[in-house]
Order: structure tokens, then sequence, then C-alpha cells
């Protein structure tokens, strides 16, 4: 081998020439599992997605070619904007109290000096519940005659709250419950945010008289901006998908209330009567939306950064 | 919100000698007291799962709602595992969760190493591209990915569930990101001592990931354990159920009675507890360094 004494130690290894084709052929062999997976199961369906919605199909065998008839169909279908005005609610709700919540979490454990350790543990926990488990403890919890909130609720002499049973409760009670399963994760990537903030910029800050909220201001919002980047990202994804914990808390009720887009593409695409075109359409239509959404996030934060 | 009254709070009261002990602040007390009104918020649903699943239906149906079960016999747990195919549920569950993780593991390490440590033609692009497809969840392209598992012939098999979400694109990037720092001399070095370019993989660079394939690891069975939405979709017999899938299927069934179902939700949360009071640093760390699940 010639060329074994190569300084740099990153990037790596420019280029071995001696390697003959073991080593010329070696990353790709090592990179082909991963991306024929990659290819056939992401982005071959991401492409063909598009394809597909301009077909319609109502068993998922036969397909027949309507061009952009299903985008017709489904931009006049009045439940389908229902769908999507939920889906907008419950995501902003979502993502906005839910960074909200996660930040104030954040900043509260990590004041503390005993058991930080132990809260951020606890905080945790809800995200480790399979979200079907979620959804079918808090349908439980939140039911009307005795359930444990309603119960708890009456001895402040609070009425029984009709959770699940009113539209727009039922749109409170999954936004709640989502952050409640979520929450934890957010916060910890606060928290490491915050914890990598040198606490010499506070005594300095102190030192000049700065007071709790000019410190938050001044010192925390700007250091901590790309966790919050990340989060604020994370949280459109996961709100715009949120899918398996609404299934077994409210079913998409009461009458489609709390119905999301995901829940609305499964139902069309499996559930009879199949409407196959209308569930691909959806389903571009939602990736087109979480994509750009991501792909905004990203754009202004790179921007703030580069200021 | 609670939580900001108890921060803005903080600010009339200012000694600054935060390192200092000694004197009980009110804004201390305050912090104290949201953090754990918070914790119980996160653990009494838990709890109250738990105790639910050794109640009678009587109980479960009293009001107001009782708070300890009147016997702490796992009749629920015992009439479940005889009711339902329980430990095939279970099974499925462990079959997908485990095989899933070890099929992650390797494609994404190899994936991780050649991106690593190798120059070649389309190693940007590929990248890049592995990089965007964290965009696209599996959700979004639900029904385009069902085809093609239907087309393979896949769908009501447990490859079917296992397979498509292999390729984690997170996994790739955490391991890729841990690569780097291994420094390029020491697989210069077992060039030099003739190691092939799989050996040097398998036994020099391996062994030195173990704390990022750790994390990888961990997240991939607690993702599939309770992944719920795919497999859903894929398993169309009871015998290929995994357990969320069947905790929402007899759920939706008014005649199946809802302490068993509370005896199954205890059972499939108690893996995954285990392995986070086991793991939690791991976590914490996993979490910190790529942001991303």
């Amino acid at each position: 081998m010639t060329t074994t004494t190569i300084t740099t130690a990153r990037p790596p290894l420019t280029r071995w020439t001696g390697g003959g084709w073991g080593m010329k052929l070696a990353p790709y062999l090592f990179l082909i599992p991963n991306m024929v997976i990659f290819a056939m199961f992401t982005i071959y369906p991401a492409l063909n997605g598009f394809n597909m919605s301009l077909y319609e199909s109502n068993n998922g065998r036969t397909f027949r070619w309507v061009g952009l008839d299903n985008y017709r169909k489904i931009l006049t279908d009045a439940e389908f904007w229902d769908v999507v005005r939920n889906t907008v609610i419950y995501a902003v709700a979502f993502v906005v109290l839910g960074t909200l919540v996660a930040l104030a979490t954040a900043a509260l454990v990590n004041a503390q000096r005993r058991g930080k350790t132990f809260f951020r543990a606890v905080f945790f926990i809800p995200v480790l519940v399979s979200p079907v488990v979620v959804g079918l403890i808090w349908n439980w919890m939140l039911e009307r005659q005795n359930g444990l909130v309603n119960t708890a609720l009456g001895w402040f002499g609070i009425p029984a709250v009709p959770w699940l049973v009113d539209d727009t409760w039922a749109m409170v009670a999954i936004i709640l419950v989502g952050i409640w399963m979520q929450m934890g994760f957010y916060m910890l990537i606060l928290l490491a945010g915050l914890q990598a903030i040198d606490p010499a910029l506070y005594e300095a800050a102190r030192m000049d008289g700065a007071n709790w909220w000019q410190q938050f201001r001044v010192i925390t919002v700007p250091l901590l901006q790309p966790s919050i980047v990340v989060v604020v990202v994370l949280a459109t994804i996961h709100g715009f998908q949120s899918f398996d914990f609404i299934w077994t808390l409210t079913g998409g009720g009461p009458v489609g209330a709390t119905t999301l887009m995901v829940q609305y593409i499964y139902e069309n695409g499996f559930q009879s009567p199949i409407r196959y075109g209308i569930a691909t359409a959806g389903g571009v239509l939602l990736f087109l939306t979480v994509f750009t959404l991501t792909l905004v996030n990203w754009l202004i934060s790179r921007r703030r950064e580069a200021v | 919100m609670s939580q900001t009254r108890a921060v803005t709070a903080v600010q009339p009261k200012r000694t600054w000698t935060s390192i200092s002990g000694g004197t009980v602040r009110v804004s201390d007390v305050l912090r104290v007291v949201v953090l754990v009104g918070g914790a119980l918020a996160c653990l009494v649903p838990l709890l109250w799962m738990f105790l639910g699943s050794f109640k009678t239906p009587t109980e479960l149906a009293q009001r107001p709602p009782t708070f300890l079960p009147e016997s702490w016999l796992p009749t629920n747990y015992v009439e479940a595992l005889s009711r339902f195919n329980f430990l095939q549920y279970l099974s499925n569950s462990v079959i997908v969760t485990v095989v899933a993780t070890a099929l992650t593991l390797v494609i994404n390490a190899m994936a991780a190493y050649a991106l690593a440590k190798y120059n070649f033609r389309g190693k940007t692009l590929l990248f890049l591209l592995t990089l965007a497809t964290i965009m696209i969840p599996l959700q979004v392209i639900l029904i385009p990915v069902y085809q093609v598992v239907a087309s393979l012939g896949l769908v009501n098999t447990l490859w079917g569930m296992i397979i498509p979400a292999a390729a984690t694109p997170t996994g790739v990037f955490l391991l890729r990101q841990y690569m780097l720092s291994i420094p390029d001399e020491l697989i210069e070095a077992a060039r030099v001592d003739g190691s092939g370019e799989f050996r040097t993989f398998a036994q020099i660079v391996i062994p030195l990931c173990m704390p990022a394939l750790a994390v990888v690891a961990i997240f991939s069975v607690m993702w599939r354990w309770s992944d719920f939405l795919w497999p859903l979709v894929v398993a169309q017999s009871e015998s290929v159920y995994t357990l969320p899938v069947a905790l929402a299927r007899f759920n939706a069934e008014l005649t199946v009675p809802f302490n068993l179902i509370l005896a199954m939700g205890v059972v499939s949360t108690i893996p995954v507890l285990v392995i986070f009071l086991f793991f939690q640093r791991q976590i914490a760390t996993g979490i910190a360094n790529t942001g991303i699940k």
C-alpha cells in the first residue's frame, strides 16, 4: 500500500490508489442492504404515491386511470376539509403548547439542584408507554360519569366535563393527551440544550444586574434556539401524523370531530368502502405539507444562524 | 399555565447567591410544588391502570371509583392469558422487536461505516438522500408502501412488519457521526496488517461503536414495541397480531371486559419501563445528541 501515511484524520481517507477492487467496491457493498430497503420502502413509494394518486381502485388490486379526478373529489369533499381543519387545529396547538410546556418544564427541572435526574426520568415515562395504551387509559380516565378526571374535578366542586362527548372538549382532550404523551421527549432535548449553556454567562449577567426575565431573553432564548428549532420541527412532524393514541382515545369521534389526516387516509385505504384514490391523494397532500413545513422550519433556522 | 406562574414568581425574590444552601426561598418551594404536580400528572394514569388491572368489572363500574382493588390476586392476568392467544401476541411483539432491531443495527452500521470512512462517487448524494427521508414518515406514504409490501406477498407476515422501516435514517445518521470520531489510523493499521474490509469493520469498528449502537438499539426496541399503525395495516389475521394491535382490536369489541384490557396494557408497558430504568443514561444522551426519535 503506497498511501498509508495519510495525514488528515478528517475528512476521511482521501483516496487509496493502491487499494484495488476490494476497497473501491467495499463502500457500495456496505451500503447496499440499507439503501435497497430505503429505495424499496421509502423512496420508491414516496414517488409512486404521486403516480398512484392518479388512479382509482375500490379493492387495492385493480386500478383505473382517472387523472386528477381524485384531487377534484377530495378537494370538494366536505369531510376532507373537516379533517384538514381538525389536523391543523391539533397540530398547531400541539406544536405551540407542547413546546411551551416542554420549555417551562425543562427550565424548572434545570433550576432544580436536587432530584434533577428523578424529575427528568418521571417526565419521560409517558413517552415510553405504547400510544395505544395511552389512548385506552385516558379514554377510561376521561369517562364522563365515573372517570378519574371528572371525579377529581368534582372534589373541587367543578361540574363534570363532557370530555369525549362534546366536539370541542374532545379536541381539547386529544391535544392535552398528545402533549402528555410526547412532552417528556421534547423536554429532554431542551434540557440538554439548557445544560450546555455556560453558567458563567448567567453569573456575568447577574453582576450586571439583569433580572430573571432579561437573562431568559438575552441568554437562554438565543443560545437555546437550535434545540427549540429541533423540537418545533419534530413536534410538527409528530403533530401532523398523529393517529395511534387518538384511535383508542376517541376513535376520531364524536362524529369525526377528532379525525385527523392519517386516520382519514387509513380509513379510506383499508376500511370499506375502500376509496384508494382518495386515500393516496390525501397521502400526497399530507406528504407535501409535512415536507414543506419541515423544510421551511430548517431554512428559517439556518438563516437565523447565519445572521 | 401553572408553570409560568411559578417561573415569574422567582423574580421578586432576588437573592442571587444561588449556590448557597440554607435559607429556603419561596420560589424554590413553588418550583418543587409545580414539579411534583407535573410528576404526579405523569405517573397517576399509569398507576391507575396498574390498580385497575386488579379490579373486577363491578369494581371498575363503581361511582365514585374505588382507589385500591379489593384483591391483589392476578385473576385478570390469568383470564386474559386463557381467553386470548395472549402469548401469541406477546411472542409476535417480541419477534418483531428483536429481529427488526437486529436488522436495523446491522444494515445501519454498515451504511454508516461506508458514509463515514470511505470516499466514493455519490457519497454526498446518498447521505443527503438518507437525511431527507427523515421527513418522510411511513404514515404519510402508508398506501404506496402497502402496495410494495403487498406485491412482495409480505402482507399478513411478521417480515412485512419488520423490513419496511428497518433502514432508519436516524440510525444511519447517529452511527455515522459516532464513527467519524474513530481515528482513521486505526483502520489503516488493520489494513496494513492484512485485514479485509469487512473484517476491519466487524472486528475493529463495531466494538468501538458500542455506545452508539446501544442508543440505536434502545430506541429501535422502544419504538418497535409500541408501533401501531403499520402492524395494524399488515396484520390482517389474529395469528400475526402484535400486542398493540390486539389491544386496539379487543378494545373496539365491546364484548371484551375492560379489566382484561387493562391487564394486557400493563403487560405491554412493563418491558419498556424496565428497559428505561436500565438504560436511562443512554436514552438521555441519545436524545440530547440527535434530538431525533
